[in-house]
């Protein structure tokens, strides 16, 4: 039925058309035709692949870096550990050279310089990606280290426990509950930031969008279905982490 | 048991321990008082290494434990410490907390450590304390169990810094009577505290600490009869 109305439409000249007989057209054609929804969802599950990706590889990336920065910054004057240093020196320049680039440079500085010979263009988006997002995670994480209670450490010192287990078993799990909103900001942002993968022709989500306004000539039906889509994944993460929060949050109430 | 010798320890340009030179016996229940930013708890942090030492050296049992080569951990199992503000572990059960450390140095399995866990607790009047959080318990709760948590670890020493100066008053006695029985039971302790009360009935010696010295030092009875510095009788007739 729709298909009969569109081929009637698509018949008559555009400029008889009235404004709600377009908005149908551009509709049909933008998501109806050749059942190119489809493609939105391919694309939706690239960039929700990518984001999973990136996270994983930022999440990791972070802890080290973050463990590393709070572990010398805590050291004890006077038993400076050399290696530490050096490897404190080596995150904080990661750390300031990705915080002060903007992400589409780096973004073209890794599809077209250093992988230019690539053709798997997504998933040097993906380790771009990962790579941004661990230096900021790390200085998520940096913070959350800090912020734990110095006499924590210090009575779980003085009982004899080494600076590992001190880490592992009393500092990041008080951690972890403080910095939980601040990193799920960051994954709802890296969420949306598969986008600029596109600027190296790596395939999410706006690449398939793009790739139809070529077929239709027109941008606005694609633009705005990924903006939708876009909404509604990260509508889902925000309520996602409210309710982890509260989770967590629960067991303090005991 | 611990030998100190010209320790010293400032924070920048400001000396808050001046040369102290102090011996402290197996068995002794050493006492310290003084106004406040006398140096007392820095002293007390010093003795474990939780402030490294800017001069002097500490020997405990024998061992220079301010040597850098010393595997600290290793000295600090053997010294037990509570602290003003508790600093239980509040993502554990008290259980946990008191088993953590026992078992992570192996000293015990974690049965064993339980074990010891549960006996430690209704010694002090907790024992159905185990599963709960430290958020759920008092002031008082929490110090006992803070207590119990450095005994666990069966140290030979144990520091307490102002134990109950966080405390509310009703819940200081609680707290005090643990440490009492514990001093029956021949316990070495250092105690920093407000609590004059305790140093006269407990503490075998008295130091009194002022501008990052040991201005006087005595047992209880003469201490508190007879203080010989000026300083010492301004302070007490403010805190008496």
């Amino acid at each position: 039925m729709m298909e009969a109305i569109y081929l009637e439409l698509t018949a008559m000249a555009p400029k008889d058309l009235v404004w709600y007989q377009t908005f149908f057209v551009k509709f049909y054609r933008a998501f109806l035709v050749a059942d190119r929804w489809k493609l939105y969802l391919r694309g939706l599950e690239q960039t929700l692949i990518l984001t999973v990706l990136a996270l994983v590889l930022g999440i990791v990336l972070g802890l080290l870096v973050g463990v590393i920065r709070t572990a010398h910054d805590q050291q004890r004057p006077g038993r400076r550990n050399p290696i530490l240093g050096l490897l404190n020196a080596l995150c904080k320049i990661y750390t300031t050279v990705i915080r002060g680039t903007p992400m589409v440079v780096q973004f073209l500085i890794m599809g077209m310089v250093i992988f230019a010979s690539s053709r798997n263009k997504t998933m040097v988006g993906a380790l771009a990606l990962g790579i941004n997002s661990g230096a900021y995670v790390a200085e998520i994480i940096r913070g959350g280290l800090m912020g734990v209670d110095v006499g924590q450490s210090e009575a779980g010192r003085s009982l004899g426990l080494n600076y590992m287990d001190v880490m592992r078993f009393i500092v990041i799990p008080q951690a972890f509950k403080n910095i939980l909103p601040a990193l799920g900001n960051e994954f709802i942002i890296l969420f949306k930031d598969t986008s600029l993968i596109s600027v190296i022709g790596g395939k999410e989500l706006l690449y398939f969008a793009q790739a139809i306004i070529t077929l239709t000539y027109d941008p606005m039906m694609p633009y705005l279905g990924s903006a939708f889509l876009y909404l509604v994944i990260c509508i889902f993460l925000t309520w996602l982490q409210g309710k982890l929060e509260r989770r967590l949050r629960q067991s303090d109430r005991r | 048991m611990i030998d100190v010798k010209g320790l010293c320890k400032s924070f920048g340009d400001h000396l808050v321990l001046d040369h102290i030179d102090q011996h402290i016996a197996p068995g002794e229940k050493v006492v310290v008082i003084g106004p406040s930013g006398s140096g007392k708890s820095t002293f007390l942090r010093c003795l474990n290494l939780l402030e490294t030492p800017t001069a002097g050296t500490i020997t405990f049992e024998g061992q220079v434990i301010t040597d850098p080569k010393v595997n600290i951990n290793l000295v600090r199992r053997q010294m037990g410490m509570v602290f003003q503000h508790f600093n239980l572990f509040p993502n554990m059960t008290i259980r946990k907390n008191i088993t953590l450390a026992p078992v992570r140095a192996k000293l015990m399995s974690k049965e064993e450590a339980e074990e010891e866990a549960g006996r430690l607790l209704e010694r002090v009047g907790l024992p159905d304390k185990a599963d709960a959080y430290p958020a759920q318990l008092s002031g008082g709760q929490k110090q006992r169990v803070a207590i119990v948590r450095a005994m666990a670890m069966k140290p030979k020493l144990m520091l307490f810094d102002e134990p109950t100066s966080a405390l509310d008053p009703e819940m200081v006695g609680e707290v005090l009577d643990v440490m009492k029985e514990l001093a029956r039971e021949g316990m070495t302790m250092v105690v920093v505290t407000h609590e004059m009360g305790f140093a006269r009935e407990v503490g075998s010696r008295i130091l009194f600490m002022d501008g990052g010295h040991i201005l006087e030092e005595n047992e209880p009875h003469a201490f508190f009869a007879n203080p010989r510095e000026e300083r010492t009788k301004l302070f007490l007739s403010k805190v008496l």
